[in-house]
């Protein structure tokens, strides 16, 4: 697998979009493109999203593609499986990452399973999309990053974008994949990640992950989130004289290791960032692989900064969030080892 | 599928010439094979011999696969004797291969009498190779893509909002296709099976739901499963009619079922239909001493004698018609070798290797699926 260039390189027109913006020019695209997809949630319709990610595609679309659902996640995502398995391609929005609870079993016992129950004979290409993750002043319920539960389930893919290029490029993926797709958003940098994203058709395949920055002394991995944080920790010790390798692994849900390792084998030091709680973190087998695979390599011990394993608080969020100064930290003590 | 403000009708669309609602499960035929009212002129002796064959037919696979389990050659079985009136009465009721079903794990009666062969349900509860499902489930999980009959899931009511997708699915594609959504009565305790009555009846989708009530859910009856008299009522809450029949009467779940099927192909939406029936047998091969610690042999025994078998020969001597003693003997012993034989068929195509562990799981092989299948394959290799 190969790194993707941060900005794109197919010819064309690109616009600076937002993250946000990003997601729904892929629905609509999407929309445009293939009539079996339809898009629905709790307020998706005339609303348009609490965070306005399907605006305009009711009234572009009409109510038969783009509609509101009854406030329930099991029926959200319940419905999904039903439609892909007789045909359709539902992008289902579950409001926040906070609510897939009453729709967890949908997605492990259905969504997960059916093609493998089954002996291939039914299947569920389908997509739920849902805002992740910190920074909003949401509190616990508005605030989580549940990604390591979707992870544990073989079954799903998992993703989660950083950048308005791939938002897109990889729902487009998701929306033209065979598989169920867990699709998180970053939702503090739904209007913060803005950058060029082609007005033309692409896809980023779902599994690759990709170097935002080139470095040969440490490698930072990321994703989500963290990822503007990460950076800023990388800029920071370039300024010192520090060469930091930041890598967006974008997928979980296969996850890019042939790229993570080979920029462990040639830094030798590697430090884990996301916000989610840090037992059982996804990071965790990103630790393992490293030291199973490049122990050699390894100058000093994998690092990781992680949320804590409380509950998301409300007002100490700056102090739970990874931040450019702890990323940094953990960077120095893996240099100083 | 949808418009942006969807209204819930407060009263049924149509005048319909089954009333929904009714006091007292609706019934055709008595208990001793008497009709009670008129038999529309479609039952004929042929087609009760044929219903009574079939019902045979699944009562006595039920035998077959208790036999196969006691000799540990399956592993769990969930039998359906007593509910064959239900089951086949089911089947008769919906277009089979053109509408859809979302089963429960009870359903191998509804399958055999929706033509899946009996080599397939056979296989499935082996695990051979002939196993459509691959040998990747327990016994009585069984799916068929050729019969739209979808894969079952063990877990329960989990199988209702994908069902009202399904029938959103076919409303959105202009189809004339029902979706069959059919559970027992534990189900309906399920926070999904609400979910997904509501928002089938929000959506208006064609999803016809049958409750399969039997009275029992493992060891918990219908009344500490609920405070409501019955099942059906629960309908109201979700816009829908909910009809209420005598399951173990097959002509009265065909004339419930098939008029509801078609009043839900005809874009009323949903609808709900209990079968009130009893479970004869126990939950599974996990508590076969049923009778010894949460219910009592008069109880079944008062079941026993509504047999849905003897209701239809009961009719068909009542119609001049009777199924003898070696008739119905001939029927048993053939159904009893057609099994033996699809066993050995079964058994003969031998077991699923390791490979099915990895394949299915995606659509691809994602690299870290393929370097587990290396470690195992490199593991057989190194036990020859």
């Amino acid at each position: 697998m190969t790194a993707t260039q941060e900005r794109p390189t197919q010819a064309g027109e690109t616009r600076i979009l937002t993250l946000i913006q990003a997601v729904t020019e892929a629905m609509r695209e999407e929309l445009a493109r293939d009539d079996r997809v339809v898009v629905f949630g709790e307020d998706v319709g005339a609303r348009g999203g609490v965070f306005l990610a399907t605006a305009g595609l009711q009234a572009e679309f009409g109510p038969r593609r783009v509609f509101d659902t009854p406030l329930s996640e099991a029926s959200v995502v319940g419905a999904a499986v039903g439609m892909a398995v007789r045909g359709l391609r539902p992008i289902a929005e579950i409001q926040f990452a906070d609510y897939m609870g009453p729709g967890f079993d949908q997605i492990i016992s259905q969504a997960a399973k059916i093609r493998y129950r089954s002996g291939g004979q039914f299947t569920a290409p389908m997509i739920i999309r849902t805002p992740s993750g910190g920074g909003v002043k949401g509190g616990h319920h508005h605030s989580q990053s549940p990604e390591s539960y979707f992870t544990h389930t073989p079954g799903l893919k998992v993703v989660m974008p950083s950048t308005p290029y791939d938002a897109k490029g990889l729902l487009k993926a998701a929306i033209r994949g065979e598989d169920p797709v867990i699709y998180f958003e970053p939702k503090r940098l739904y209007r913060a990640a803005k950058g060029e994203v082609p007005s033309h058709d692409y896809t980023v395949k779902i599994g690759e992950g990709a170097i935002r920055r080139e470095g040969t002394d440490l490698t930072l991995v990321g994703y989500g989130g963290v990822m503007p944080d990460a950076e800023r920790a990388a800029a920071a010790l370039a300024a010192e004289g520090v060469s930091v390798e930041v890598i967006d692994l974008r997928s979980l849900v296969p996850w890019d290791r042939e790229l993570v390792l080979s920029s462990v084998q040639k830094t030798g030091r590697a430090v884990l960032v996301s916000e989610a709680p840090r037992i059982s973190n996804f990071m965790g087998e990103v630790a393992y692989v490293i030291q199973e695979q490049a122990f050699d390599s390894l100058l000093a011990p994998v690092g990781q900064v992680a949320g804590f394993d409380t509950p998301y608080p409300y007002v100490q969020d700056k102090v739970y969030l990874p931040g450019p100064n702890r990323i940094t930290a953990a960077c120095v003590k893996a240099l100083n080892y | 599928m949808m418009t942006a403000s969807p209204s819930i009708p407060t009263t049924l669309p149509l005048a319909s010439p089954i009333e929904p609602f009714s006091p007292e499960p609706l019934r055709w035929v008595a208990e001793d094979g008497r009709p009670v009212r008129d038999l529309p002129a479609r039952y004929t002796p042929e087609l009760l011999r044929e219903l009574h064959r079939e019902m045979v037919r699944a009562r006595e696979f039920d035998r077959k696969l208790v036999t196969l389990l006691r000799q540990g050659r399956t592993t769990f079985y969930a039998q359906s004797s007593g509910m064959e009136a239900t089951q086949v009465g089911l089947a008769r009721s919906i277009r089979v291969g053109h509408d859809w079903v979302w089963p429960y794990y009870r359903d191998h009666t509804l399958a055999l009498a929706m033509g899946v062969p009996m080599i397939d349900l056979i296989s499935q509860c082996l695990g051979t190779n002939s196993d459509l499902c691959k040998g990747r489930q327990m016994p009585h999980h069984f799916g068929s893509a050729s019969k739209n009959f979808v894969s079952i899931s063990s877990s329960i009511a989990s199988q209702v909002p994908p069902a009202a997708g399904n029938a959103m699915a076919q409303k959105y594609l202009g189809t004339d296709e029902i979706t069959l959504c059919t559970f027992g009565d534990g189900a309906t305790s399920e926070g999904d099976w609400h979910a997904g009555l509501n928002m089938a009846g929000a959506a208006k989708a064609p999803a016809l739901f049958v409750c399969e009530n039997n009275q029992w859910a493992i060891s918990t009856n219908l009344a500490a499963q609920t405070a409501s008299p019955n099942i059906h009522i629960k309908a109201k809450a979700y816009g829908m009619p909910g009809f209420y029949v005598d399951g173990n009467d097959i002509i009265a779940v065909m004339e419930v079922c098939g008029y509801a099927a078609e009043w839900v192909r005809a874009g009323n939406g949903p609808a709900l239909v209990e079968c009130l029936t009893y479970r004869v047998g126990s939950h599974s091969n996990a508590d076969a001493d049923a009778e010894k610690n949460y219910r009592t042999r008069d109880e079944v025994n008062s079941w026993l004698a509504r047999d849905p078998i003897a209701r239809v020969e009961g009719l068909l001597a009542h119609l001049g018609h009777p199924v003898d003693a070696e008739e119905r003997a001939d029927l048993i012993s053939a159904v009893h070798r057609a099994v033996d034989a699809d066993v050995l068929k079964a058994e003969a195509t031998g077991q699923p290797d390791w490979r099915i562990m990895f394949e299915d799981v995606y659509a691809d092989t994602p690299p870290h699926l393929r370097e587990q299948a290396a470690f195992v394959r490199a593991e057989m290799e190194g036990q020859k």
